[in-house]
């Protein structure tokens, strides 16, 4: 999936020292980049770090980013992502070893690895599985099958708007689930 | 990345949410202080600043054995930016900015050039990289206050000083260019308001790289049409002495990418195998292509 003109646009802006364009993707992108460190991480102090090193990331090694492989939204979310699991894993090793010593130290992870692990994968597709029927077929259509909001709505027989909102709220009860699972 | 992975960071940003106190101040203070912005400078000098800042992106995550990599000319990362350092010192010796580096001896860019690898071999490259930045600020502060039709000259050729600067930004780009793909790295193309300018710089060089090259285009006009962001339409009369609103009916039409026809005249790429459009006059047409690299030295 390769970047819309308006990524490109700003990536090219920020690589050329424009910080007026750094403000721009921060507008842009920052709620969904602190909505999703918070969501994982459940602190807003960490959360806040978390987004600030993600942009400030991005303008320091901008030509890490390539639009040919993805949106900038999903290169941040990456970013943030990882940094929110890093905190979360170094919080648990804390208070494990706080409990007594650990049988194995995980490795860390790097910013270029893949967003989940294989198990953890596996869990999301189960998730998705076990959405009620409507709101599955409208994720999986977007997502697996790589149709638009209108596509969906069309194979479903639903408005665009409908096909939109399922998929919305298949994404919200997916997280739901998914943070359920990890308490 | 997998499907399921965007997935799962999509569902993971459905609750966007907002932190109590804006980020944004205290993240462009940061950023700042993590990687200088493109320095302050004239409209028309932006081209350049940005292919500076641009560069040095792409140095700052160059590691140690990148540095003594042969990237052009027999260069290598280090001796290419004391390169791009003498030029922008000669242009700023040129138009009374500060000159950084070892004293001006030499006043031709192959022996500037000379003079400043000499004295930055000895140094860290690190310290190079800082040397050739402060120089290009240096210059690009100076232009702030400049009248863009200021003359200067480089290399005994006199022009307007926004058409040096122009001319730096393309070599400051295509060297960076050059830098990335030995890196593997690739670097995006400067924004179309920046390209732009630089294609007119080219176009307006064509006359030029013909007489150069033995060929006068006097009284013949060239429609060229450079395609992609940046681009645009130049009807251009060939003579280095036409009157350029003097141009008559195109004796010859050449489209092409508008990125690639500015790296044809900056030297990299093989004019006969040049992806163009040609109409009209077809010897003509070849004739500009093939001698469009004329100008581009080191």
């Amino acid at each position: 999936m390769e970047a819309p003109y308006d990524d490109r646009l700003l990536h090219q802006r920020v690589v050329g020292g424009d910080e007026a364009a750094l403000g721009e993707v921060y507008d842009r992108l920052s709620s969904l980049i602190f909505g999703l460190s918070l969501r994982v991480t459940r602190d807003r102090v960490i959360a806040e770090d978390i987004t600030q090193e993600v942009f400030l990331v991005f303008w320091e090694r901008p030509l890490a980013y390539d639009p040919d492989r993805g949106t900038l939204r999903a290169w941040l979310a990456t970013i943030a992502h990882r940094r929110a699991v890093d905190h979360v894993r170094a919080e648990e090793r804390r208070r494990v070893s706080a409990l007594g010593p650990r049988l194995y130290e995980p490795e860390p992870a790097r910013l270029e690895d893949t967003v989940l692990a294989a198990d953890e994968a596996k869990r999301v597709r189960q998730a998705v599985t076990a959405l009620p029927e409507g709101l599955r077929e409208a994720v999986e259509l977007a997502y697996y099958g790589g149709r638009t909001y209108r596509q969906v709505g069309e194979e479903l027989g639903v408005p665009e708007g409908t096909a939109k909102s399922r998929i919305r709220l298949a994404l919200r009860r997916l997280a739901d689930a998914l943070a359920e699972e990890e308490v | 990345m997998e499907p399921v992975e965007r997935l799962y960071l999509d569902a993971l940003m459905e609750e966007p949410a907002v932190p109590e106190r804006s980020l944004r101040p205290q993240l462009l203070a940061g950023a700042r202080a993590r990687r200088r912005p493109a320095a302050p400078t004239a409209a028309w000098a932006e081209p350049y600043a940005s292919r500076v800042a641009a560069m040095d992106a792409l140095l700052a995550s160059a590691a140690d054995d990148d540095w003594s990599r042969i990237i052009v000319e027999g260069w290598t990362l280090q001796e290419l930016v004391a390169h791009l350092a003498a030029k922008d010192g000669l242009l700023a010796a040129s138009v009374g900015a500060p000159v950084l580096g070892p004293p001006i001896g030499a006043t031709d860019s192959l022996g500037r050039t000379a003079d400043v690898q000499n004295h930055e071999r000895a140094r860290d490259p690190e310290q190079t990289r800082r040397d050739w930045r402060a120089q290009a600020d240096a210059l690009c502060r100076h232009l702030t206050d400049l009248d863009s039709t200021t003359l200067a000259g480089m290399d005994g050729l006199d022009a307007p000083v926004r058409d040096h600067v122009l001319a730096r930004g393309l070599e400051t780009w295509i060297h960076a260019d050059d830098a990335a793909r030995t890196a593997d790295l690739k670097l995006p193309h400067p924004i179309p308001e920046h390209i732009h300018p630089t294609a007119d710089l080219c176009a307006r060089l064509l006359p030029w790289t013909m007489l150069l090259s033995g060929l006068d285009g006097s009284g013949r006009t060239l429609r060229l049409t450079l395609t992609g962001p940046g681009g645009g339409d130049w009807t251009l009369p060939l003579g280095v002495s036409d009157d350029p609103g003097g141009a008559g009916d195109p004796d010859a039409c050449i489209e092409a990418d508008v990125v690639g026809f500015c790296f044809l005249l900056g030297g990299r790429g093989d004019p006969e195998s040049f992806p163009a459009d040609l109409k009209g006059d077809l010897g003509l047409a070849r004739d500009v292509l093939t001698t469009a690299p004329a100008l581009s030295g080191p």
